[in-house]
């Protein structure tokens, strides 16, 4: 040993000196750096340095020891197990809780080289090796699959004896990216995995490191394929119909608070328009008289062959009265409009009858129907119909219904204003015992809105007093139809009445109406109708307008209003146009007995004669007037009232 | 030794006992070993962090300092080998004494802490925790020895044997000699023994139960 350790000397220094005179220099090693010991198992351990420069010569290194509290150096068991420049320590040469102390010498021909000693305890410096069987595998039990990841610890490391207790890590990546997951699992050797990415690729990988040491290397990647699933999530579906749900309840609770109820009720509910085109009437399609049907759309005498086209353009008819009449109308207007404010605030001049409220409209209706039940039954219905009070009859056409050709003249000096569409609340407010001229106005109202109708009055051939009935536009008195009045009072039917609910005279305002003895309030009407006993119908019709000749029929209805009385009546002055045929519609027993007669009135009242004899005193004075057929009832003066 | 047959039974309080007395006895048993061994651990990472902690503050000089713990002359088995090659009775033997040897100096260690503010108030009731978990340990690790003894695992032969040397080692002076880095090593050294020989007697004695 000794020999050799000589003869290397010797080679080496000839070595140097051969290298010194070929000129390169030499050195003694540089020392060896970074002892590194680790042990897999804490049973055996291994130690690495770092050669420092061999100074160009050939360098030899040798690790020594001591053991704690031991001065005896010992040299490395075994330079060659572990590899180059390391030194492994077996079972034999290990011993646990006791401190080495370990240097490293590089020795070279030049010299020697020791590094910093190391201390070490064999406890702290276990670093196992990575785990093993790391297997992962996919479980589909549920919608849901989810992975499953198991490994075995290293083979070396003796955990069943539990001399080492190992925990474990594991960390795992899509294919595509970069960073990883890690997940810590205890001392398991198997760790779930949620939430997967479908139709994906993973990459795993488990370490561990026992209680006090070092962490192991990361295990090769295990590959997993996670297999295409659609995530059923019920919860989340419910989730978001019910967040939708919300919202929308958030959004509707806003509008309808910032709609009014009021206006809310009109948006959805919106109130029917109603009909601006009469159509066919009901009542003639059940009775089934084709032409009658058909009558009101024909418009045949077109254009109208008469002179009198401002017959047929009035829509409004303005009534000249005095003042006591504007008055007594103002204040009925202001009734008017009141009360159709009052009632409805939608009703306007553009506005059927359906617009208003279904109150208006039933009343309507009623009206409609105690038009029929005005229109007298010329085969001697008793019918009665309760006069329209004075105004009304100043300011609305009264279509005497005795002949469908009742000519629906207007007079131009009657407009109608939008006010008489609505008479009812008027009605209503006056308390009028007699609903029945409802219909009346209605009537009118209606032929007066529509005078593209009015020629239906001229073309139609006369016909019998039952096919008047059938006419629209006349005011047919059928008293026995009062299908659409289930509310229609007692009242409302037609009733005998004694009194002359014509005119309602009862108040003062309506006498003074039309019994004021200006000129002005130039009111003529027309008898259209006069049923039996107690009512006629006027219809004003214009001053100084002859009956044409296709007129020369209705000629013989009209006369002249000579007075209406409070309670006697109207006096009415008869036209001597065409002879013997009263202008006024009686029914057949007046017209017997009055046929005599030439001038004469129509009283109404039963009960008394009286009126007839005045009238006949006044006749002579107003037959020139009569001479047009018209029922003045404005120049009603000098009569006597009763 | 009998064979455990319970498989994977859980390590959860005595309330399941219910069909077999032994069962059940290993079961508590195994317990035991949990809870001592946990608070092993626990006391072996105090003293751990405070060896560290003193290490960086106070940069002992590097001399050679003579490692001489007091409790050497307590012999311990230093492999794996040998540990598992020695009997349980000396095994826990072992525990007891040197659970023992350490409870009066960890005392005065911390005394002297406390004392001379040479820790922080952290490291301060680091100490007395140490100092409180030695002597809960050796408490507990009796436990474990008699019910042992009670199983039948060990002999009775105990009590008397780690008395005597427990003694002997806590009588020496030398620990008083010791400064407080060396005593901080010391125990850090044996701490970790004293937890690794739990571990291993108890996969000695109930397998079954984690090991």
């Amino acid at each position: 040993m000794m020999r050799n350790v000589g003869g290397v000397i010797v080679l080496s220094l000839l070595l140097v000196f051969v290298q010194l005179a070929a000129g390169e220099s030499f050195s003694p090693p540089g020392t060896p750096k970074n002892i590194i010991c680790r042990s897999p198992e804490k049973e055996t351990f291994t130690c690495w340095w770092e050669p420092g420069s061999d100074g160009g010569l050939p360098t030899t290194y040798a690790l020594y020891y001591r053991k704690e509290n031991s001065d005896t150096v010992y040299e490395c068991p075994d330079y060659k197990t572990a590899g180059k420049n390391s030194c492994f320590f077996n079972k034999n040469d290990t011993s646990i809780w006791v401190t080495y102390n370990i240097t490293v010498v590089a020795t070279n021909a030049l010299g020697r080289a020791f590094s910093d000693p190391v201390e070490i305890d064999v406890v702290y410096i276990v670093m196992p090796n990575p785990p093993e069987e790391v297997t992962v595998t996919v479980i589909e039990d549920t919608n849901w699959p989810f992975l499953r990841v198991s490994w075995e610890p290293p083979e070396k490391a003796d955990t069943r004896s539990g001399w080492i207790t190992l925990i474990y890590e594991l960390r795992i990546k899509l294919e595509n990216e970069d960073e990883w997951e890690v997940h810590p699992a205890g001392q398991q050797k198997v760790f779930n995995i949620f939430s997967l990415r479908p139709d994906s690729t993973y990459h795993v990988q488990v370490r561990c490191k026992p209680d006090h040491g070092f962490w192991s290397e990361w295990s090769g990647t295990t590959f997993v394929k996670v297999p295409d699933y659609f995530p059923r999530e019920r919860s989340m579906w419910i989730l978001i119909a019910v967040f939708a749900a919300f919202i929308i309840l958030t959004f509707t609770f806003i509008w309808l608070s910032y709609m009014k109820i009021h206006n809310l009720k009109h948006y959805v509910l919106p109130p029917v328009p109603g009909p601006k085109i009469k159509g066919f009437d009901k009542k003639a399609l059940k009775n089934g008289k084709f032409e009658d049907i058909f009558s009101s759309l024909v418009v045949s005498d077109f254009p109208p062959t008469t002179s009198n086209y401002e017959d047929f353009i009035v829509e409004n008819l303005e009534v000249f009265v005095p003042e006591e009449q504007e008055l007594i109308m103002e204040d009925s207007k202001d009734l008017q409009d009141d009360s159709i404010k009052s009632e409805n605030s939608t009703c306007d001049n553009d506005s059927g009858r359906g617009s208003c409220d279904s109150h208006t409209l039933l009343i309507d209706k009623g009206g409609g129907d105690k038009e029929e039940a005005l229109q007298s039954d010329q085969e001697g219905s008793q019918d009665e119909r309760v006069p329209t009070s004075p105004e009304e009859v100043m300011e609305e056409d009264l279509l005497a219904c005795c002949d469908e050709k009742n000519s629906p003249d207007i007079s131009e000096k009657v407009k109608f204003t939008p006010s008489l569409i609505s008479p009812l609340p008027r009605y209503n407010l006056m308390n009028q015992p007699n609903p029945p001229e409802i219909g009346k106005k209605h009537c009118l109202s209606d032929s007066l809105l529509n005078p593209d109708s009015l020629p239906s009055y001229f073309t139609q051939p006369p016909s019998t007093k039952n096919d008047f009935r059938s006419n629209p536009w006349e005011c047919n008195f059928n008293h026995k139809q009062h299908p659409l009045h289930p509310q229609t009072t007692g009242k409302e039917h037609l009733q005998v009445q004694n009194e002359i609910s014509w005119v309602h005279v009862d108040r003062t305002e309506a006498s003074l109406g039309v019994q004021a003895p200006s000129v002005r309030s130039t009111e003529y009407v027309e008898v259209q109708r006069v049923s039996g006993g107690n009512m006629v119908l006027l219809h004003p019709v214009s001053a100084g307008q002859e009956n044409s000749g296709t007129m020369s029929h209705q000629t013989e209805h009209y006369s002249r209003v000579k007075t209406v009385n409070n309670d006697s009546g109207l006096l009415l002055l008869q036209k001597e146009s065409t002879g013997e045929e009263m202008g006024i519609c009686l029914s057949e027993e007046e017209v017997e007995s009055r046929a005599t007669s030439n001038g004469y009135t129509a009283s109404i009242t039963p009960t008394s004669e009286k009126p007839m004899v005045g009238i006949n005193s006044t006749l002579p004075i107003l037959d020139d007037r009569m001479a047009s057929g018209y029922v003045d009832t404005a120049t009603m003066f000098g009569l006597p009232t009763y | 030794m009998k064979q455990n047959d319970e498989k994977g039974v859980p390590m959860s309080s005595t309330s399941i006992c219910t069909n077999s007395q032994t069962g059940c006895h290993f079961l508590s048993l195994a317990n035991l070993f949990d809870r001592v061994i946990h608070h092993s651990a626990r006391m072996h990472g105090i003293s751990n962090d405070l060896h560290s902690e003193f290490e960086l503050y106070f940069l002992p000089s590097k001399n050679r300092v003579s490692r001489n713990c007091h409790t050497s002359t307590i012999l311990t088995p230093n492999g794996k080998e040998n540990a598992q090659r020695i009997a349980r009775e000396e095994l826990t033997e072992v525990i007891l004494k040197l659970l023992l040897a350490w409870r009066d100096p960890l005392w005065h260690f911390h005394q002297n802490m406390a004392r001379h503010h040479k820790f922080n108030n952290l490291s301060s009731n680091k100490s007395l925790e140490m100092s409180e978990m030695v002597h809960e340990l050796r408490k507990g690790v009796q436990k474990v020895a008699e019910k042992m003894q009670m199983l039948g695992i060990i002999s009775n032969s105990l009590g008397t044997l780690g008395s005597r040397e427990a003694l002997l080692a806590s009588d020496s002076p030398e620990w008083r000699l010791m400064n407080d880095y060396n005593l901080l090593y010391c125990f850090r050294r044996d701490s970790n023994k004293i937890q690794n020989y739990l571990k291993i007697l108890k996969c000695r004695i109930v397998p079954e139960h984690g090991c």
